[in-house]
């Protein structure tokens, strides 16, 4: 190893010190940062899923909680009755009652007193209505949401030639993405509830939570346009097609991947508003179902119990016990199972688009 | 082109040249192509979002802008039955209770003194505090006359209101009625309207009253402070506080002759303008509603709340987000990237009021728990009292806002020229060096609109500060330094959420909630704005 030792010293090589040091530490404090919020994150979802899956799954055949899917929510009523505690909901109570009284007349007893009673809404039965009538709201304001968004990203992309209208369009777009929901809320029963006379109803959400995501799908459909290679059009356009059969033909079909994609972000955040449709489409309770109704035009102008709403409701107006942990916690867990359904549904159509589009 | 192509072509029969084989007449409307048509089409959709900001300021202007005409009818009726006068008085009355409540805080420290340190029992402590007692309650009942005072008016002036409300409550009756074409029944619908000058003469004329009570008040309370107890032989400290005690309680009677100027000069006539009532809504200390005796709309109590929960989550979101879009950027390694970035994406996912139902379940209690623990009492405002408060709401919105901080910020990283940081190597700079000099300054506006952006979002948050914020409409103590970051507020969003519900449409109550809904939207404007600036002005050109 003469050779080596001769060699001149690498003028390059580390110098070892303080330098390094903080280096390390900095660096590991930026690590930290990091994984210090993937840590809460993991925590939060870990703890509704923890607690929550108790609800909504079962150990026996079908391992889910059918009545919780199934039924609407009911009070319960929680009371001790010959030495034994009973937990029923608000049917199966007034049965239990009914049989009792009858049972304790025919023996000649006085009717049977219950005691510890204890009356608590919303927590017996499931939350089939909630569920509907967010994959209603869902369905109706992405569709309104996207058809206006695409037209819109399609005219900045392929047909606007930078100028002022088109800078405020702009504009008006970024400022529309940052109005609070709540504003959005308000202006949705402003207008669509009070104007327009639409009550509390599915058209009035669907319009508002709408235009809440607008410019979230807008933004994702000019990228998505944006990134068609141009040669896709100069060709289509060469042989001939006018320029929408252009967009039709050749541009729409590659970019409808990306738009669908980047309108997770927008139904995720659509499915998971309470605020705008607080005052515009939610009820607290409501006995029938969306379909349940004698006309078509009533189905479009009908409140609907909504779960985000539903969660807020069971999460601030009865209190926390462990009576009530059972549908607060599964409440929370299928609207976070429902959010992750909505995403994967779209992950999964993109890829089959992809597939079919490929350049 | 079809020049070109006739001179090549071999042209034996110039004359029979075949028709363009693409030409077709266009069918029109409206003097438009097809294309064109449908040029015009997608130009109205991309309009859409202008014109949703727009109907969002028109209607929330609609339903919003009559509140300031029936402010100042609110704030006219407080003039008029003399309520204002009376709370002239009444302020008095309020500074005298502050100062009675420093003073049984300062015989709290006295006893705790007492006991724990020079260990006396409670017994002893308490007969060595008789003197201080006996002040105190002397102190307290010095301001029953004037108590007295203020309580026999307000009943007047309280009985003028509600005359004058019946009143009002019958005009729209009858105008309702007579919207009805029932004449006859509007008839019988009397209005004896209310003549506030007659009214309000009794309570006018017992200013001379109230000028001697106030100059028995004001000497009586001098004569106490002269007789007030040393506290020195316990501890030197709380002599100093007795001390900073009278001279409050002086300047307090100082303000008295101002008071009585004031009431002089009152005149129920005066009218009040439109200017007052705006300024009592962007000014106003106070938001009160459903009260017996007088409705406020003030957004101060609100916007401070709002304003405190944000900090208290940038606080926490501002060092986390920017150091996860720093380490991510340019230290982790491509899988570690490619894990992070989607699961940090994936938090941004969370729906807002399931963290809302987290912190009142879980977080809430948690940090109090925490909070109770010995070794961290050194923290201001530890021991928490209140379960929820701006701490937890602040600690979740942090959650809402790392997402939107984190992925702007990297985006801005990311836009940094490589040959910068090139340069800076071949420079012999080390990483750290590169990143700290070099890299972050170069994406400072980006990091800093994507902060503003974030800020945004949790100002504008909902759920989360309804469910966690302990909604008590009150301005936070700020005089307790950092503690006040573990209060309960309400804030402008959780207001809108919370009492919308509850009003009378188209009620002053209902129209403030509107106002409040104003102020928010131009507040995101503002913040847009600024974002927006920044980005475009320092801009480093590529």
């Amino acid at each position: 190893m003469d050779t080596a030792k001769n060699a001149p010293e690498n003028p390059f090589r580390s110098r070892g010190g303080a330098l390094v040091w903080r280096e390390r530490a900095l660096f590991s404090l930026f690590r930290a940062a990091t994984y210090c919020i993937l840590l809460c994150g993991a925590l939060v979802l870990g703890n509704i899923v923890f607690k929550g899956a108790g609800t909504v799954f079962s150990s026996r055949f079908p391992f889910v909680n059918t009545t919780f899917f199934t039924e609407a929510p009911e009070t319960l009523h929680v009371f001790e009755y010959e030495g034994a505690a009973h937990r029923l909901g608000d049917r199966d109570y007034r049965a239990f009652r009914a049989t009792e009284t009858a049972r304790a007349a025919a023996e000649g007893r006085p009717a049977p007193r219950f005691t510890n009673e204890q009356a608590i809404v919303y927590s017996a039965g499931g939350i089939l209505p909630c569920i509907v009538g967010t994959l209603l709201l869902v369905a109706g304001s992405m569709t309104i949401a996207l058809v206006l968004g695409v037209a819109s990203a399609i005219y900045l992309s392929e047909y606007a030639k930078s100028g002022p209208v088109v800078r405020v369009i702009r504009l008006a777009i970024l400022n529309l993405a940052g109005v609070p929901s709540i504003v959005f809320g308000l202006f949705g029963f402003g207008m669509f509830v009070i104007f327009f006379g639409w009550n509390v109803s599915l058209m009035a959400g669907w319009f508002t939570l709408a235009f809440m995501v607008l410019p979230v799908v807008i933004t994702a459909g000019e990228e998505s346009l944006k990134a068609v290679p141009r040669g896709f059009r100069e060709g289509s356009l060469a042989l001939g097609a006018t320029k929408w059969q252009t967009i039709r033909k050749a541009v729409l079909p590659c970019a409808l991947p990306g738009i669908l994609t980047s309108s997770i972000l927008g139904i995720a955040r659509v499915a998971g508003e309470t605020a705008p449709i607080m005052f515009t489409a939610a009820y607290v309770v409501r006995d029938k179902l969306p379909w349940q109704v004698s006309e078509i035009s009533d189905f479009f102008f009908q409140g609907v119990m909504a779960l985000p709403y539903h969660i807020y409701v069971v999460s601030s107006k009865i209190p926390q016990n462990e009576h009530t942990e059972r549908v607060q916690y599964g409440s929370a867990l299928v609207f976070l199972l429902l959010v992750a359904l909505i995403a994967a549904a779209s992950i999964i159509l993109r890829a089959r688009l992809r597939r079919a589009y490929k350049w | 082109m079809p020049a070109t192509a006739e001179n090549t072509i071999p042209s034996s029969a110039t004359t029979a040249r075949p028709a363009f084989a693409i030409t077709r007449k266009r069918t029109r409307f409206l003097g438009l192509t097809l294309d064109e048509c449908i040029q015009a089409f997608f130009g109205g959709n991309a309009l859409v979002a202008l014109i949703v900001l727009a109907l969002i300021m028109v209607f929330l202007f609609r339903e919003g802008a009559a509140f300031f005409g029936q402010n100042q009818r609110n704030l006219t009726v407080y003039r008029q039955a003399g309520l204002e006068y009376i709370d002239h008085i009444r302020r008095q009355e309020t500074a005298h209770t502050a100062l009675t409540r420093r003073l049984y805080d300062l015989r709290l420290a006295a006893f705790t003194q007492l006991t724990q340190n020079q260990r006396l029992s409670p017994a002893d402590a308490n007969a060595r505090l008789a003197a201080l007692d006996d002040f105190s309650v002397r102190f307290s009942d010095a301001v029953m006359p004037i108590r007295g005072l203020v309580s026999d008016l307000g009943e007047v002036a309280a009985a003028i209101k509600t005359r004058f409300n019946v009143n009002e409550d019958k005009t729209t009756q009858r105008a309702q009625l007579l919207a009805e074409g029932r004449a006859a029944e509007a008839a019988q619908v009397v209005i004896e309207p209310v003549d506030f000058a007659a009214e309000l003469q009794p309570i006018l004329d017992t200013l001379p009253l109230y000028r001697e009570t106030n100059a028995a008040f004001a000497a009586g309370l001098e004569t106490l402070l002269t007789a007030a107890p040393s506290l020195a032989q316990i501890e030197p400290g709380l002599d100093a506080r007795m001390d900073e005690f009278k001279r409050q309680t002086r300047a307090c009677i100082a303000t008295f002759p101002e008071i009585e100027r004031k009431l002089a000069a009152w005149d129920y006539a005066q009218p009040v303008p439109l200017t007052a009532s705006l300024s009592a809504f962007i000014f106003g200390r106070d938001w009160l509603t459903a009260s017996f005796w007088q409705d406020w709309y003030g957004i101060i109590p609100l916007f401070t709340g709002s304003l405190l929960v944000s900090i208290v989550a940038l606080l926490i979101a501002v060092p986390l987000g920017v150091g996860a879009a720093i380490y991510v950027n340019q230290v982790a390694t491509p899988r570690e990237q490619r894990l992070i970035k989607p699961a940090i994406e994936f938090i941004s996912a969370f729906p807002s009021v399931v963290l809302g139902f987290f912190g009142i379940a879980v977080l809430g209690e948690l940090l109090r728990r925490f909070s109770q623990a010995g070794w961290v009492h050194w923290v201001p405002g530890f021991p928490i009292i209140e379960r929820l408060n701006a701490l937890t709401a602040g600690c979740l919105l942090a959650l809402i806002s790392i997402p939107t901080i984190f992925t702007l910020a990297e985006d801005a990283l990311n836009n940094v020229p490589r040959a910068l940081k090139e340069a800076s190597c071949a420079l012999g700079a080390s990483r750290l060096q590169t990143i700290v000099k070099i890299i972050t300054p170069a994406a400072l506006s980006g990091i800093i609109s994507a902060i503003l952006l974030g800020f945004g979002r949790v100002i504008g948050e909902t759920m989360i500060v309804l469910l966690c914020a302990g909604n008590r409409i009150a301005i936070p103590d700020f005089t307790s330094g950092p503690a006040a970051l573990t209060q309960p507020v309400h804030t402008m969003t959780g207001i809108i959420a919370q009492e919308m519900g509850e009003v009378v449409r188209g009620g002053i109550h209902y129209r403030a909630l509107f106002v409040v809904g104003i102020a928010l939207f131009l507040l995101s404007l503002a913040i847009n704005y600024a974002a927006q600036k920044i980005i475009t002005r320092y801009r480093i050109a590529e």
